[in-house]
C-alpha cells in the first residue's frame, strides 16, 4: 500500500513540478505539466461537444505539435483530450439530444428528458459529478491493479467476447419501452446495418451496393447523429411553441438533495461496471454505458422513470463511461497493447517519443507512468471545476429559439460527418438515417436498440467466426468447462431472456415499461 | 470592338499561362497531400511529418486529407484523376499499389498506369513471431512443428490480403508447410490473442510488433528482409534461416512500405523537384528520427524512376501470391 502512494507521490510532483520555458524569448518558470493537462480537457471538452468530431482525429492532427513537447508532457495533454472528450459528449446528448461520443447515446435516454422537463441543470451536474467521481476511482484502480487486470483481460478471447456480445444484446431489449416485439426487430435492424461493409474473413463485400462509400461499412456517428440528432429536429418542427414548455421550467441548476440520495448507488455501481469492461480492449467502454443503464433499469426502485428523465439513468452511464475511459489505459500501459483507436494513437506518441510502451515503461520510467497516472485524477478535477460553472451557460442554449438552433445543429451534424472521411456522401446517408428515425419515431420503435444492435452485431460476427476458426468448426467452444467466462456469460443471458420472455412477467415488463406517448 | 477581342484573347492567353504554370513556378498554391487511411494509423502520422517538412522547403502549405474506403482505393483513385499538376498527392502503399490490384475483382484505377511514384518514403520489416507457449525456438523448430501437426498450427494477421497474412501464405508455400489463417481487424487484438496463446504465430510490422518482443510477451525468431533490422539484431533473416536448413525460404524479402504518388501525367520537372523535397526532407535528422521510432530504415530507393520500378516488381509478386494464397476480394 505505500509503494503505491509513494509512487502516486512521485506523479502528483512529477505533474505539479515548476519547468523554465522559453516562450518568444522570455523565459517563465510555470507548472508546464499542468498547463498541458488544462489545454488536454479544454480541448477535449470542445470536441465532445462538437458532434462528429472525435478524439482520434484531434490527437491524430494534434501529434506532429507534441513531437517538440517532452513526452510526459505531450501524453498528459493527449490523455487530456480523451477523457475530456467523454465529459463534453454529455452536454450535447441531454441539451439537444444529440450523442457528440459513441458512449453518450445512453446519455440522450434520460438526460434529454430530463432537459425536456426543464432540470437540464441537474442532468449536467449529475453527469459532471458521475464522471468525476468514477475518474477519481478508476484512476486508484489503474495505480493500484493495473498488472493483474490486464492479465485479465488477455482471459478474454474471441469465445468470451461473442458471449459477451449475445449478454449486450439480449440487455439491448431491455434498453427499449413499450412492445417487445418492436425492440427486438430494432436491434435486427441494427445488426443487419451492422454487416454493410467488406467482410473480414474472406473480404468480400456486403450490402454495399456497389457503393465504394460504403466498402468499410457505416459509420456509427453517422448512424447515430441520424437516428438522434436528425429525427429529434424532424419531430420538434411538428409540434408548434412546445419550446415554451421546455424552456420556462428551466427550474434549479444544482441537483436537489433528493436528486443526490438517487444517484449515489447508481454512481457506485456504474462506476463498478465501467471500470471493469473498460479494461478489455474491444469496444470495453462503450459496453460499459450501455450496460450500466440496463443494470439500473433492472435494479431500481424507480424503474418506471426511466425513459422519462430518471437521474439514475443519466448517473450510471456518465460514471461507466468515464470509468471506462480510465481503465483502458490498462492493456496500453501494461501491455502495450491499445484498446481502442484512440489508445492506438497514444502508443504512436510514445513510440515517436522514443519510448516502447509495455509493463517496462513503469519500472524504468517511473516518472513518465506515474506522471500520467496522476495527471488523469488532476485532469478530472480541472473537468469538474470547469464543467460546473458551464453548466449555467448550456442552459442558456435551451432558450435559443428553434429557427437559430435547428439550422446551426444541422451545419455541425454536417461538419462533423464530413469531417470523419470527408465524403459529402456520409452526409446524405446521415440524412436518410435521421427519415429512417422519423418513421421508427411514428411507429413507436427507439433507436437505442438499434444503435446498440449495430454496435454489438459486427463484434459479435466477428468474434463467433474467429473462436470457430480456432476451434475448427467446434460449437461446444463457447460452454466447454475450459471456458468458463464465456460459459457464464451465456448463462447469463438465457436467464435475462428467460425474465423478458416469461409471459406472467411481461405482463407486468409492460405495465412497469409503458410508453408515456 | 475588334479592342475588346485582343483584349479577350490577351486575358485568355494570360489565364491559360495562369493555369500551366512552368515547374519554375510549381507549386503557386497550397498541395493536397490526400492520405487515403483514417486519421491516426502510420501512414497518417508520416504524411503529417512530411507535409510539415514540404511546406517548409517548397514554401507553400501542404495540407493532408484524409479520404479513407475501400482499402485505400478511394483516395488513391482521387489523387489518380484529379489534374496532374503536382498540386494533389497521395500516400500510396504496398496494399493500394501492389496487392489490391490482383485482391480485388475491379480498382478504379492501374497501379502503373495511371499514377506516377515520386518516393519510397518508408519501409518496415516483418517479424515472425510466435507465442512465449509455442516449443519451437527458431525457424528450423517451428517448421518441424508444423509439419509434425499439420493444420494444427494457426498464424494471425490484421486482415485478409494484409502483408502479415501474405507473408504467412508465402511462408508456407516455400516451406511445404500448412497453417490456419486467423484474421483479425489490425494487429493489436491479434497480438493480445497470442499474447495468452489463443494464436500460435503471426508476420506482424516491425513497428507494432516491437514493444511486445521487447517486453518478452512474444518471441521474434526472425525478420522478413534480407538484412537484420537494426531494432532487433539479435533476431536472424529468414533468409539466414534458408540458408542453414529450409533451403526454399532463401532470399525471403517482404516488406510494408509506402510512399509518395501523383496523377501519372504530371510534368517531368514538377515530379523531380518534389522528389528532391521529399529526399531532403527525409535526410533531416529529426525526421529521419521520427520514422525510425515508426520501425523504418531510410529506404535505399529514391529517385522516381527507381520507385517506379520497385513498385512493378512488387506488384509482380503480389499478383502471383495473392493468386496462390487464393485471397480475395470484390
Amino acid at each position: 500500500m505505500e509503494g503505491i502512494f509513494g509512487n502516486l507521490a512521485i506523479g502528483f510532483i512529477e505533474v505539479f513540478k515548476l519547468q523554465a520555458i522559453t516562450i518568444a524569448g522570455m523565459t517563465m518558470t510555470l507548472p508546464f505539466n499542468i498547463i498541458m493537462c488544462l489545454i488536454g480537457v479544454l480541448l477535449g471538452t470542445l470536441i465532445g461537444v462538437l458532434p462528429g468530431i472525435g478524439p482520434v482525429a484531434t490527437i491524430a492532427m494534434l501529434l506532429p505539435v507534441t513531437f517538440n513537447l517532452a513526452p510526459i508532457a505531450a501524453l498528459i495533454m493527449l490523455a487530456g483530450i480523451y477523457y475530456g472528450a467523454q465529459y463534453g459528449g454529455s452536454t450535447t446528448a441531454i441539451l439537444v439530444n444529440l450523442p457528440g461520443e459513441s458512449s453518450s447515446v445512453v446519455t440522450c435516454l434520460d438526460g434529454y428528458q430530463m432537459a425536456r422537463r426543464g432540470r437540464a441543470g441537474p442532468a449536467l451536474a449529475t453527469a459532471a459529478i458521475g464522471s468525476f467521481f468514477a475518474g477519481c476511482v478508476a484512476t486508484l484502480v489503474v495505480a493500484m491493479f493495473a498488472p493483474p487486470l490486464a492479465e485479465v483481460a488477455l482471459k478474454f478471447g474471441p469465445a468470451e467476447y461473442f458471449s459477451l456480445m449475445v449478454l449486450g444484446l439480449v440487455a439491448a431489449v431491455v434498453l427499449a419501452h413499450g412492445s417487445l416485439i418492436k425492440a427486438i426487430a430494432m436491434v435486427i435492424l441494427g445488426l443487419l446495418l451492422g454487416l454493410v461493409g467488406t467482410d473480414v474473413n474472406s473480404g468480400v463485400l456486403r450490402f454495399s451496393f456497389g457503393i465504394s462509400e460504403m466498402a468499410d461499412g457505416i459509420g456509427f456517428v453517422t448512424v447515430a447523429m441520424g437516428m438522434f440528432g436528425i429525427c429529434e429536429i424532424i419531430a420538434n418542427l411538428e409540434q408548434k411553441e412546445h419550446r415554451e414548455v421546455f424552456t420556462s421550467k428551466v427550474g434549479s441548476l444544482m441537483p436537489s438533495k433528493e436528486d443526490f440520495k438517487r444517484m449515489v448507488a447508481p454512481i457506485l455501481r456504474g462506476t463498478l461496471l465501467g471500470s471493469a469492461l473498460g479494461i478489455l480492449p474491444g469496444g470495453g467502454a462503450l459496453l460499459a454505458s450501455f450496460g450500466a443503464y440496463t443494470l439500473e433499469k433492472k435494479v431500481s426502485r424507480n424503474s418506471h422513470e426511466f425513459g422519462k428523465g430518471a437521474i439514475e439513468g443519466v448517473a450510471a452511464p456518465e460514471s461507466a463511461n468515464n470509468a471506462g475511459a480510465q481503465t483502458s489505459f490498462i492493456p496500453l500501459l501494461t501491455l502495450g497493447i491499445p484498446s481502442n483507436a484512440v489508445m492506438a494513437l497514444m502508443i504512436g506518441a510514445m513510440m515517436i517519443q522514443g519510448i516502447a510502451p509495455g509493463p517496462q515503461v513503469m519500472t524504468e520510467r517511473p516518472q513518465l507512468f506515474w506522471g500520467m497516472i496522476a495527471s488523469m485524477w488532476v485532469g478530472n478535477l480541472m473537468l469538474v471545476i470547469l464543467n460546473l460553472p458551464l453548466i449555467g451557460m448550456w442552459i442558456k442554449l435551451l432558450t435559443v429559439p428553434y429557427r437559430y438552433l435547428y439550422p446551426s445543429i444541422l451545419l455541425f451534424m454536417a461538419i462533423g460527418v464530413f469531417s470523419i472521411s470527408n465524403q459529402p456522401f456520409d452526409c446524405f446517408l446521415m440524412a436518410c438515417f435521421g427519415l429512417l428515425g422519423y418513421v421508427c419515431v411514428k411507429l413507436g420503435c427507439e433507436p437505442a436498440p438499434l444503435i446498440l444492435g449495430f454496435i454489438l452485431g459486427p463484434l459479435m460476427e466477428e468474434n463467433l467466426r474467429r473462436a470457430m476458426l480456432l476451434s475448427r468448426g467446434d460449437p461446444w467452444v463457447f460452454i466447454s468447462p475450459s471456458k468458463p467466462i464465456s460459459m457464464g456469460f451465456l448463462l447469463a443471458a438465457i436467464v435475462l431472456l428467460v425474465i423478458i420472455a416469461l409471459p406472467a412477467l411481461r405482463k407486468k415488463r409492460e405495465m412497469v415499461f409503458v410508453e408515456e406517448k | 470592338m475588334q479592342r475588346l477581342l485582343v483584349l479577350i484573347v490577351l486575358a485568355a492567353a494570360a489565364s491559360l499561362a495562369a493555369a500551366q504554370p512552368g515547374p519554375q513556378s510549381w507549386p503557386t498554391r497550397p498541395l493536397k497531400l490526400v492520405v487515403p487511411y483514417a486519421a491516426g494509423g502510420p501512414v497518417d502520422i508520416s504524411a503529417r511529418l512530411l507535409a510539415a517538412k514540404l511546406q517548409e522547403s517548397l514554401g507553400q502549405p501542404v495540407v493532408p486529407e484524409n479520404r479513407p474506403g475501400a482499402g485505400g482505393s478511394i483516395g488513391v483513385e482521387l489523387a489518380a484523376k484529379s489534374p496532374p499538376d503536382g498540386y494533389t498527392l497521395v500516400m500510396s502503399a504496398i496494399a493500394t499499389l501492389a496487392i489490391n490490384p490482383s485482391l480485388y475483382a475491379s480498382l478504379p484505377y492501374d497501379p502503373l498506369k495511371d499514377l506516377r511514384h515520386v518516393t519510397l518514403l518508408v519501409q518496415v520489416p516483418n517479424v515472425l513471431i510466435v507465442a512465449n507457449e509455442l516449443p519451437a525456438k527458431n525457424v528450423k523448430e517451428l517448421v518441424a512443428l508444423a509439419k509434425a501437426r499439420p493444420g494444427k498450427l494457426d498464424f494471425g494477421s490484421g486482415s485478409t490480403g494484409s502483408t502479415g497474412h501474405l507473408a504467412g501464405e508465402m511462408f508456407k508455400m516455400v516451406t511445404g508447410t500448412f497453417m490456419v489463417h486467423i484474421p483479425y481487424k489490425g494487429s493489436a487484438p491479434a497480438l493480445a490473442d497470442m499474447m495468452a496463446g489463443r494464436v500460435h504465430l503471426m508476420f506482424d510490422n516491425l513497428a507494432s510488433a516491437l514493444p511486445s518482443i521487447k517486453a518478452d510477451k512474444v518471441r521474434a525468431l526472425a525478420v522478413t528482409t534480407k538484412a537484420r533490422s537494426g531494432f532487433l539484431p539479435e533476431v536472424p533473416t529468414l533468409d539466414e534461416a534458408g540458408r542453414q536448413s529450409e533451403a526454399g525460404l532463401r532470399g525471403f524479402d517482404m516488406t510494408t512500405w509506402w510512399g509518395v504518388s501523383v496523377a501519372a501525367k504530371t510534368p517531368q520537372a514538377v515530379v523531380e523537384r518534389l522528389s528532391a523535397a521529399i529526399v531532403k526532407a527525409m535526410d533531416a535528422p529529426d525526421f529521419k528520427d521520427r520514422l525510425r521510432s515508426m520501425g523504418s530504415e531510410a529506404p535505399l530507393i529514391r529517385t522516381p524512376d527507381e520507385f517506379a520500378s520497385f513498385v512493378s516488381s512488387e506488384l509482380k509478386i503480389y499478383t502471383e501470391l495473392v493468386k496462390r494464397s487464393g485471397a480475395k476480394a470484390d
